[in-house]
């Protein structure tokens, strides 16, 4: 007998919120459902065709996107597969915004059920732990600073330095940290991992543990984040279960656990040194440091902190992807970068890709045009703190060198697409009304400095006769730049600057 | 909605003995309780040996703890910068103005409380809004409104 048809309904965030959970519910109450088996698999990242459903049989797997679609029409099974071949599926594997993606971090999501620990490990998962548990600890954190692995939470530290720090501590304790706290706007990597390829984060923060020495692991997630708290907390019991944690893991002598810890609606939690303060149960306020957290960190023992992404590279890098992920890209823009493409652009999704390439190639290949089809007018790069790009600098490129060059960052990897009735403005005040409402206001400059800055752009709104505005909001922007302890208020000039730059006669109102 | 006579101890002993376990007691009261009371807050401070003020200091600063009772359903407009490329503010003032409601403002049936959100990660179907654990992408006021009729059905 053949094996049963397949039907796959993505079970993740963007896809459940156009429809999949509602066509879950129609598909597993049809007439003779028994006969095919119905996999909630993750989403494949490419969003603009979510909800995307797919049949597979006798092995061969096509889908097609069920947008809106009204299945009421269909009382059985049969009857679904008949709507579905009038739909022309296809093999999303190849399309374009797949096919000319290189993933490495990202390349399981979308094929199977992230909860199934059997399909993890038929697909290399848990590979890399097995074999780093046979190595050295500062064998794996050669290797890890051989790949040139830098953070991908925003500052692009080298990961491998960090390690090695606390690894270099003596103290009997240490912790490590998942920074889960996914704030800027424009981005959904670290989600996409945790609710679509959760055991990855797991296999990365266990290795990573390992090889500084760490036996307790947390995961501070964004409580804007559900479906991810849930696939977390089912995906961390089911590798205790597996003794993929816990004591003895594997049957070694190395124990880690991890202790899923949720933030609480804070943007600046996401900063590291507030998010410490955070899971220890205080105001999120940030701290000056030194002394770095790899010192002295989480309850005053040496901490090592990775985004999500960080530690879900882990297991790709010591597991046959190693060279190639390091031969991508030179520089300090080494591996590829999960690029969130989104905004008002038709193809928006995750694009994993090297770093070398141009904004205007990344909407070109990838995002095509605009969702209105109006003009692209502007481009912000790298969250609520990155540049706004001008549509004549589409050959800007995506590397961290390049970005730094024009004052700018990578950032986490979030690409914003504006078309030609955005207001610069308008998002020239929110930069500053962002601040004004996320900071933890711990400094001056940034709690009141953005409140004046609101003022400031309010007043360059209505008032036509603005120069002495223009230098008081240069000044002041200075100001929060230079006496800032943190990234909020010490960059949330940037975007600011950059409408100044790169959007003449924007930003003040006639 | 907690029970009238919930035992306050019995919903944070979990965290008591935990590391850091003020913020997870905080967030089982807030999910309970619906709102931090005054009880509540010394409840907190005796399991942690804080005083009242020392935890009203914490809670205070995280969005997601409130002091007063919220509607039963939570509705939360992402402002973030992908949302306001597809017309968040839009849908803001469509919905503001559809309830009668300002941001942060609980409806006097207690049906909805109105919050504005920064970022639900649904960038690529934006705008979008979440309804207490439910986000819908791509929306707009009939969406919104259909999904609060089917909820309190």
């Amino acid at each position: 007998m053949s094996a049963k048809t397949k039907i796959y309904i993505p079970n993740e965030t963007t896809s459940n919120s156009v429809g999949s959970n509602d066509i879950y519910r129609v598909i597993s109450s049809l007439k003779g459902v028994d006969e095919v088996e119905i996999i909630r698999n993750g989403s494949w990242g490419a969003f603009w065709l979510e909800p995307f459903i797919e049949v597979e049989k006798d092995k061969n797997r096509k889908g097609a996107c069920y947008k809106g679609v009204d299945l009421s029409h269909c009382k059985t099974i049969d009857d679904f597969m008949i709507d579905f071949q009038n739909r022309e599926p296809f093999d999303i594997s190849t399309i374009d915004f797949i096919k000319k993606q290189m993933r490495i971090v990202f390349s399981r999501i979308g094929k199977g059920d992230p909860l199934d620990i059997a399909f993890y490990q038929s697909n290399k998962g848990f590979n890399s732990l097995r074999n780093v548990l046979n190595l050295d600890q500062q064998e794996v954190i050669d290797k890890i600073k051989k790949s040139g692995l830098t953070g991908r939470g925003g500052a692009a530290f080298p990961t491998g330095i960090k390690m090695q720090t606390v690894h270099d501590q003596n103290n009997s304790i240490k912790y490590l940290a998942c920074n889960a706290d996914e704030g800027d706007g424009g981005t959904f990597s670290d989600r996409l991992i945790m609710e679509s390829d959760p055991f990855s984060l797991i296999e990365g923060m266990t290795i990573a543990a390992y090889a500084v020495g760490a036996t307790k692991g947390f995961i501070y997630l964004r409580s804007e984040y559900p479906l991810a708290k849930s696939f977390l907390s089912k995906a961390i019991d089911i590798a205790n279960k597996n003794n993929f944690l816990g004591n003895n893991i594997l049957s070694s002598d190395f124990n880690f656990e991890i202790d899923l810890r949720i933030g609480a609606g804070s943007y600046v939690c996401g900063e590291e040194t507030a998010m410490m303060e955070s899971i220890e149960g205080r105001r999120g306020l940030v701290r000056s440091k030194p002394p770095l957290p790899a010192i002295n960190g989480l309850f005053d023992r040496p901490t090592l902190i990775n985004n999500v992404v960080t530690l879900a590279t882990i297991p790709p890098l010591l597991n046959g992807s190693f060279s190639e992920f390091s031969e991508i890209g030179s520089g300090k823009s080494i591996g590829t970068m999960p690029f969130q493409l989104c905004g008002n652009i038709l193809q928006s999704g995750l694009v994993e890709t090297g770093f070398d390439i141009s904004i205007g190639e990344m909407i070109k290949t990838f995002g095509k045009e605009t969702k209105s089809g109006k003009p692209v007018h502007a481009i912000q790069i790298g969250g609520p703190l990155g540049l706004y790009l001008s549509s004549n600098m589409m050959s800007t490129k995506l590397t961290i060198e390049s970005l730094q060059s024009i004052k700018g960052s990578v950032g986490h990897g979030g690409i914003v697409i504006f078309d030609d009735s955005v207001d610069m403005s308008e998002q020239a005040k929110f930069s500053m009304e962002f601040c004004a409402k996320e900071s933890c206001g711990k400094c001056t400059p940034c709690r009141i400095g953005s409140i004046r800055g609101m003022e400031i752009i309010d007043r360059l709104q209505t008032n036509k006769s603005s120069k002495q505005d223009i230098d008081l909001l240069h000044d002041l922007c200075e100001t929060m730049e230079a006496t800032s302890l943190c990234a909020m208020g010490g960059m949330t000039p940037n975007p600011i600057y950059s409408i100044i730059n790169h959007f003449p006669g924007e930003l003040t109102k006639e | 909605m907690g029970k009238v006579m919930t035992n306050l101890y019995e919903i944070i002993e979990p965290y008591v003995e935990i590391e850091g376990g003020l913020m997870p007691a905080l967030h089982a009261i807030q999910e309970e309780e619906g709102y931090i009371s005054k009880d509540a807050i010394s409840e907190l401070a005796k399991a942690f040996n804080y005083s009242n003020a020392e935890v009203l200091d914490v809670l205070t600063y995280y969005d997601d703890f409130t002091l007063e009772p919220l509607g039963r359903n939570i509705v939360r407009i992402c402002r973030a910068e992908a949302c306001q490329s597809l017309k968040s503010k839009e849908l803001t003032d469509d919905l503001t103005s559809h309830f009668d409601l300002s941001l942060d403002e609980t409806a006097a049936d207690s049906k909805i409380t109105l919050k504005e959100v920064f970022c639900l990660g649904n960038c690529a179907l934006g705008p979008s809004v979440m309804i207490n654990e439910t986000v819908i992408g791509e929306a707009d006021k009939s969406k919104v409104i259909k999904f609060l009729n089917e909820i309190e059905e």
